[in-house]
């Protein structure tokens, strides 16, 4: 089965979350957030601490009910339904599994909730333990596991009862990293299997931009940018985004003419003529620019078409697949770039000067300063 | 090579064997005390006899005066440990900016002479008629005992992830459903341990009882004073060796349940 027609058979629930704002006194923790999440789909609120993306959330889970706004599950309203109502899975960033109760009782516990029987209860317990390939371990007690078995116990408990959600809060933070991304594939498995709706909170971008199929870059309760990983990091939208998401060299130029290209001065003296579609947001002649890069998009020499740069290196970093090179522009500003297949630079020293060829395709204009 | 002596820790040593036989020798003397056959107290006690036992258990005085510490100190024992867990609870996991207040108010009688609570509550009793009844000494035992269930409750519900019943509650369970299927299993130990420290502290408190005892409603503890005013016959060690007993066992129960606890 291929993912188009996992997506088709989908169960999962859609989303949509209205002009939610949560304050806390003068404080708001959520300012105005519209998402709108198709049934089967993986969504990664991502964001720095305090971004507002747990409160989002927590308001869908009924842990938080929003000051204004509101979040309707396949058009049912559930903005001020209660959490014990609203038939969500969730995993916790702590595993949260009762110390009192075995495994298989555990992840039945949602099941005695909605009153079935304990004979039915424990045989569906078993099938969610065997989904999380946890068969076999319902007797033992959640002390006898690892983190990230208990984890994967937590993920059964969230799914036994078939919920048409699954909320997710930072549900890998605690484990460590080669367990996590062997978490990352299970629960992006699981997913696809399902066909459940999931939201998912993260600060880790590299976990979101793996697992989501699309992502919202959340700042002061605010939506930076919402799309799928390849457009947040290809052509983020907007500064924060462009420098949250993986690595970006920023140049601040004078922008000197807007037409059918854009002229820009930089800061050593010299003019580029850059194509129109560079500029991200509208820019205006006599305004600051910000010109951003990624440091993979640079190439050594001066051979290829683009513009050419000269940095004095300060740094060379070996990072095995790559070389990073980190050095400064004849203004000072810092430039990185990171040179595959990094045999043949080996003569490369720090305090030499290298010329870099930037692709005019490569380069994006922001307005304002870095 | 002998390492060389520490007068330092010898004395320590010193130290803590006297405060050890200070804390044991009223124990060594009141036990035997009990069992001799003098009429009046005397040590070393002379022969051996369980008469002193047997007229314990023999007088309706001394059965009435058991019956009602019984009484009072099982329904402390029940209150203080249900209104306890309630407010630990609530100290520990609200919101309020009146914890702080909560907290002074629930381990104030720790602080406060008993002896000035007894005389206030001697006077508020009176006047609105709780004085010499059962309502009264469980009121009264309750607020006296509340500060122990409080400390105890603090440890045991601090120890307890707030997440818990959050994720109950995702499960599908109710506020309630969640503290009664999570927490309170959780914590059943500790809570159980806090009300037998409550029923022993209410079973032997002698200050308050003394003032609020009426002339037929008489703790154990008002009764023995009386008695010793009066009599001093070893009726009073052996009462006080059954109560001893009582308190090993109860300590004892409460040390098997935090173990439990704590393995968990």
């Amino acid at each position: 089965m291929n993912i188009a027609s996992a997506r088709q058979s989908a169960t999962g629930a859609s989303i949509r979350i209205s002009r939610l704002e949560k304050r806390f006194g003068a404080v708001s923790a959520v300012d105005g957030v519209d998402i709108d999440i198709a049934a089967g789909e993986f969504v990664a609120l991502l964001g720095p601490s305090g971004s507002g993306k747990t409160t989002i959330l927590m308001s869908v889970a009924g842990f938080e009910f929003p000051t204004s706004g509101t979040i309707h599950v396949d058009s049912e309203d559930l903005t001020y339904v209660p959490s014990n109502r609203r038939n969500l899975g969730m995993v916790f960033q702590n595993y949260t599994l009762f110390p009192h109760l075995s495994i298989l009782d555990n992840v039945a516990f949602p099941l005695k909730m909605r009153g079935l029987r304990t004979a039915e209860r424990h045989a569906r317990a078993e099938a969610a333990l065997a989904t999380v390939r946890l068969a076999g371990y319902g007797h033992r007690r959640p002390n006898e596991l690892s983190g990230g078995q208990q984890q994967r116990v937590a993920l059964a408990r969230a799914i036994v009862y078939q919920p048409r959600v699954l909320l997710m809060d930072e549900p890998l933070s605690a484990l460590d990293k080669n367990l996590r991304e062997d978490m990352q594939l299970e629960i992006k498995r699981l997913h696809a299997e399902l066909g459940i709706t999931v939201i998912f909170v993260t600060h880790d971008q590299s976990e979101a931009l793996t697992m989501a199929d699309r992502i919202a870059v959340l700042r002061d309760g605010k939506i930076q940018q919402i799309g799928p990983a390849r457009q947040l990091y290809e052509r983020p939208t907007n500064l924060f985004t462009a420098g949250f998401i993986g690595e970006m060299n920023f140049v601040d130029v004078a922008v000197q003419s807007v037409g059918d290209d854009i002229s820009v001065a930089l800061p050593w003296g010299e003019t580029w003529r850059l194509p129109a579609t560079a500029a991200v947001e509208r820019l205006a002649a006599g305004e600051a620019a910000v010109l951003a890069v990624r440091p993979e998009r640079l190439q050594l020499g001066a051979g290829s078409p683009g513009q050419v740069v000269t940095v004095t290196l300060s740094d060379i970093v070996y990072a095995g697949s790559a070389l990073l090179l980190i050095g400064r522009l004849p203004d000072g500003t810092e430039m990185r770039a990171r040179i595959p297949g990094a045999s043949q630079l080996s003569s490369l020293a720090p305090g030499d000067v290298a010329s870099f060829t930037i692709p005019t395709e490569a380069m994006l204009l922001y307005r304002g300063k870095r | 090579m002998k390492p060389p002596t520490d007068r330092g820790s010898l004395a320590l040593g010193a130290y803590v064997y006297a405060v050890l036989a200070f804390i044991i020798v009223p124990l060594v003397i009141v036990i035997p005390m009990s069992f001799s056959q003098n009429d009046y107290l005397a040590f070393p006690p002379s022969g051996f006899t369980l008469k002193w036992y047997a007229e314990y258990f023999d007088s309706r005085q001394w059965r009435a005066a058991t019956w009602l510490s019984v009484q009072v100190a099982l329904l402390t024992a029940l209150f203080a440990s249900v209104i306890g867990t309630a407010a630990t609870y609530a100290m520990i996991r609200g919101r309020s900016r009146l914890v702080t207040v909560f907290q002074i108010l629930l381990i104030g009688p720790i602080i406060v002479p008993h002896i000035a609570l007894a005389v206030g509550l001697y006077l508020f009793f009176q006047t609105i008629g709780l004085s010499g009844t059962i309502p009264g000494f469980v009121l009264a035992h309750t607020v006296l005992t509340l500060p122990f269930v409080v400390f105890t409750m603090a440890a045991a519900l601090g120890k307890v992830d707030a997440n818990l019943e959050a994720a109950a509650m995702s499960c599908g369970a109710s506020r309630f459903q969640a503290f009664r299927l999570v927490t309170l299993p959780l914590v059943l130990p500790s809570l159980a341990s806090s009300a037998l420290f409550a029923f022993i502290i209410s079973f032997d408190e002698p200050v308050v009882s003394f003032f609020l005892s009426g002339v037929r409603q008489k703790t154990l503890p008002r009764r023995m004073f009386e008695d010793i005013e009066q009599n001093l016959t070893p009726v009073i060690p052996a009462i006080a060796t059954l109560l001893i007993v009582l308190s090993i066992l109860i300590l004892l129960g409460a040390h098997v349940l935090r173990s439990r606890s704590v393995t968990r």
